[in-house]
């Protein structure tokens, strides 16, 4: 039985007990989320090491980390020490997003070492070995795809990043409205170029029963990917993006029908005033599934400081309902982010999201801001630095722009209004 | 003339129409929102300069960067380098707030070195040298205060934040409802002893004609001081905060009335949820002047990332209506900021700046997007950097032989490529 079949059978299962006791929720609460599938839980039956995180509505927002091999002097050890970062940096997910080399290893190697859940896009790997067997990632078979996807499942991946929904009807639609940026996914893009080669519907959609088939057996969530994602601020809401979540939401329907989990990919690229919509938009069609947002980046020309772009967009689509986060680098759209890179990415994705549950209530979330804000009155530095997100960094800036480690900071030093302050309304009782 | 005077009896200044260039807009838009008090041109009438901005509404959400010397730390070349870099990176605007050394060699080499428009918080020397020279705060008088104000405008400062919108009232509410952190503005911390001590209300309240009398002598846009603004998420639209408000409305309408240019500055830490909020009882309540704010600062929790919690906090802010954004580097909270993260703080508050002036449809700024992004399409190296807001490690990458990640040379790639287009 898989979680999403015991949760509608109400059977509490072990994963949300777990999941409950570390979001602070009532088992039943996790359990009746599951069953309406507005909550999945991250946990593979073939996963041994992971301890189960859970996505969805009424929960803290989660952050992912991306990772993989993507030049050929990239090894398995440079990726696996980029994960470790993330992790220590506070990922509660890591993406393998390998497209060469040892892609097997990899994988392999990252699921028997870390606790946390990881998700992949087999996609890659089946047209990266039909590239290297047979010389063309377009002679990659329906039967190569599958072959890989359960490989990957297999081997205890937790969730599977797919295409589903880029069929083409969607991919005619993008010819015909005039898309400033078409080719923005990866995997999407590639996915497309195969399809018309072949001029074949997606086999992913076509076969989505025997996808469902593998997902169910293992307990994987399905991570619908979305082709048509906005991949610059003028696309944003723009027709393709939309149908895509509309062939999305029939599919979401067989998945929970068929036992399996799902959640959603979304953008990308969103100006400001249109992540609402985008979220509800997602929500509604997609039928409350967890929405899994790449960023989003507010502004296309951050380049180099892509990490705070989407540390705005993370920040406000999960206060408008977007329930996990998927990091972006300052390496985007210039290179592969270095070790530093993804500590930094991790860190600004986390501060979005922590942001965001500040503002929809969610109680330890308030509590650590009131912690601090108490310790900072109370010039309390051990424990401000404690309870900083990332409590090296804020150490390391205090010390570095730190002369004499009085009570106050450099910033005010003697004229410190906390502790003026303080003293003077000390003295002032009411009255 | 002044610029709020020149607009009310219809006439154009040259400050107007550059501010109309900058922005593609109409120069009767500028005058008239100058006139209404909705946009503010901070320009001293002493002082010439290359880089005229409005700030308001209808127009780009402008980036303000701060500097200075502290008691702990008084370079003034560093602070020199500090300014310089900052207009590199492309604020709009500076505060010099100084509270150590020479202050007023201090103020004096930033107007002269600083090319865009430029501020103080003239509370800070004052209550210092009150410090300094008499032994305490509360020794400081309201001679003192004007002194020091009017120095600071005949030397060419063109805004100034002033915490004139504090009072008793204010102070006894504090007092009563309890939060978590009580005054966390420095200028309203000196004000707050002053008053407790010497048991007399706020200068700055009690003589606000004679404050306006100096701002209007010299053309100096008021920036009322939030002495009381939420220091924590926690503290955010509290009773304390909210009273403050309404002392400002109150002083915006008398300064308008007065024919004085006023800008209100704000929070601070506001979580989002508290945003639109707070943006729209501020516009309504202070008869749609200016917002100028401090952050948002998004949580309390990021100490070493206080630029990203900035940047979330000041995006939100500036598309429901924030027009001026203080800059929050990575040292807020933990020390005197660097050269380099001065560089940092400007360079996220534009991200933040650009953001919501995308939400807020600029023409100019959508067509830069658009810009941008048809040079990513076409691989258009030269286009993304005259396109990106600070192209430093673009250029980089470029120079040492940017990787493939866009997969170019693979075959699935290349059909989809070809089909969507054309090549």
């Amino acid at each position: 039985m898989t979680i999403l079949e015991s949760a509608k059978k109400r059977i509490i299962t072990d994963e949300m007990k777990q999941v409950a006791i570390i979001e602070g929720v009532s088992e039943e609460f996790i359990r009746r989320g599951i069953a309406n599938g507005e909550i999945v839980i991250l946990k593979s039956k073939n996963h041994v090491k992971a301890v189960p995180v859970a996505v969805g509505a009424g929960l803290s927002t989660k952050v992912s980390a991306s990772v993989g091999m993507y030049d050929k002097n990239d090894t398995v050890a440079n990726e696996l020490d980029k994960i470790f970062t993330a992790v220590s940096a506070g990922a509660d997910t890591i993406m393998d997003l390998s497209v060469i080399n040892d892609i097997d290893t990899m994988r392999r190697t990252a699921l028997t070492t870390i606790t946390k859940p990881m998700g992949s896009l087999p996609l890659y790997q089946a047209m990266a070995e039909a590239k290297k067997k047979k010389g063309s990632s377009l002679e990659m078979t329906i039967e190569d795809l599958f072959e890989v996807i359960e490989r990957h499942a297999i081997d205890g991946i937790d969730f599977l990043a797919l295409h589903c929904g880029t069929t083409m009807e969607v991919v005619n639609r993008v010819k015909k409205e005039g898309r400033l940026d078409p080719l923005v996914s990866y995997g999407g893009s590639r996915l497309i170029g195969w399809m018309i080669h072949h001029n074949v519907e997606n086999p992913l959609y076509e076969n989505f029963d025997r996808l469902l088939e593998i997902a169910y057996k293992y307990d994987i969530v399905l991570s619908f990917a979305d082709a048509m994602r906005p991949g610059c601020t003028q696309d944003s809401l723009i027709s393709s993006q939309v149908q895509e979540y509309i062939v999305l939401g029939d599919l979401i329907t067989r998945a929970r029908d068929a036992g399996v989990q799902v959640m959603v990919k979304g953008p990308g690229h969103v100006p400001i005033d249109q992540i609402e919509t985008t979220v509800k938009i997602q929500k509604s069609l997609c039928k409350g599934a967890p929405y899994f947002v790449f960023g989003p980046l507010v502004t296309d020309t951050a380049v180099g400081y892509d990490h705070i772009s989407a540390a705005i967009g993370g920040a406000i689509s999960a206060y408008a309902g977007a329930d996990f986060i998927c990091y972006v680098t300052s390496a985007e759209h210039i290179g592969l982010p270095s070790k530093e890179q993804v500590h930094q990415g991790v860190i600004a994705a986390r501060i979005a999201a922590h942001a965001a549950d500040i503002a929809k209530g969610n109680e330890k979330a308030v509590t650590w801001d009131l912690e601090m804000s108490k310790a900072r009155k109370n010039l309390d530095w051990d424990k401000q630095i404690a309870l900083s997100i990332d409590p090296e960094c804020a150490r390391q800036v205090w010390t570095e722009r730190s002369d004499d480690f009085s009570s106050e900071c450099t910033m005010c030093g003697k004229y410190c209004a906390m502790k003026i302050v303080s003293k003077f309304l000390s003295k002032e009782k009411v009255g | 003339m002044n610029q709020i005077d020149a607009a009310r009896s219809g006439k154009y200044t040259e400050e107007m129409e550059k501010v109309a260039l900058q922005e593609n807009v109409d120069i009767e838009f500028i005058r008239e929102g100058v006139a209404k008090g909705n946009i503010v041109i901070p320009k001293n009438r002493l002082r010439d300069r290359k880089n005229i901005c409005g700030i308001g509404r209808g127009l780009d959400v402008k980036v303000n960067a701060l500097f200075g010397t502290s008691s702990d730390r008084d370079q003034m070349s560093m602070e020199a380098k500090k300014l310089k870099i900052a207009e590199e990176a492309g604020c709009h605007s500076f505060m010099d707030l100084s509270t150590g050394g020479d202050i007023d060699g201090m103020r004096k080499q930033s107007l002269s070195l600083a090319t865009v428009a430029m501020g103080s918080v003239p509370v800070y020397q004052a209550g210092v040298e009150a410090i300094e020279n008499k032994g305490s705060i509360i020794d400081m008088t309201s001679d003192d205060l004007f002194n020091t104000i009017e120095k600071h405008a005949a030397d060419g400062m063109d805004f100034m934040a002033i915490h004139c919108a504090l009072n008793f009232d204010m102070i006894h509410t504090l007092q009563k409802t309890g939060r978590v952190t009580d005054v966390v503005s420095r200028g309203g911390s000196f004000l707050t002893g002053w008053m407790l001590e010497n048991q007399k209300e706020n200068p700055l309240y009690e003589e606000f004609d004679r404050l306006l009398e100096i701002m209007k002598a010299y053309d100096v846009v008021l920036s009322i001081g939030d002495a009381i603004r939420p220091g924590s998420t926690a503290d955010s639209l509290d009773q304390a905060q909210i009273k403050g408000l309404m002392v400002a409305v109150d002083l915006t309408k008398r300064a308008l009335e007065k024919g004085v240019q006023v800008m209100i500055e704000g929070p601070g830490h506001v979580p989002l949820n508290h945003i639109r909020t707070t943006m729209e009882l501020q516009k309504k309540l202070c008869h749609n002047v200016p917002y100028y704010i401090l952050g948002f600062l998004a949580t309390d929790i990021a100490p070493g990332y206080d630029h990203i919690t900035g940047a979330i906090g000041g995006a939100f802010a500036g598309m429901y209506g924030a027009d001026f954004l203080c800059y929050l580097t990575p040292a807020e909270h933990l020390g005197l900021p660097n050269e380099e993260d001065v560089r940092t703080g400007v360079i996220s508050t534009r991200i933040a700046a650009r953001a919501a002036n995308i939400a807020r449809k600029r023409p100019h700024v959508l067509q830069s997007e658009y810009n941008m992004s048809k040079a990513r399409v076409d691989n258009d190296i030269q286009g993304q950097i005259d396109h990106a807001i600070y192209p430093d490690k673009l250029k980089n990458a470029f120079a040492s032989g940017i990787q493939d990640v866009n997969g170019i040379e693979d075959e699935a790639m290349q059909v989809a490529a070809r089909y969507f287009l054309n090549r």
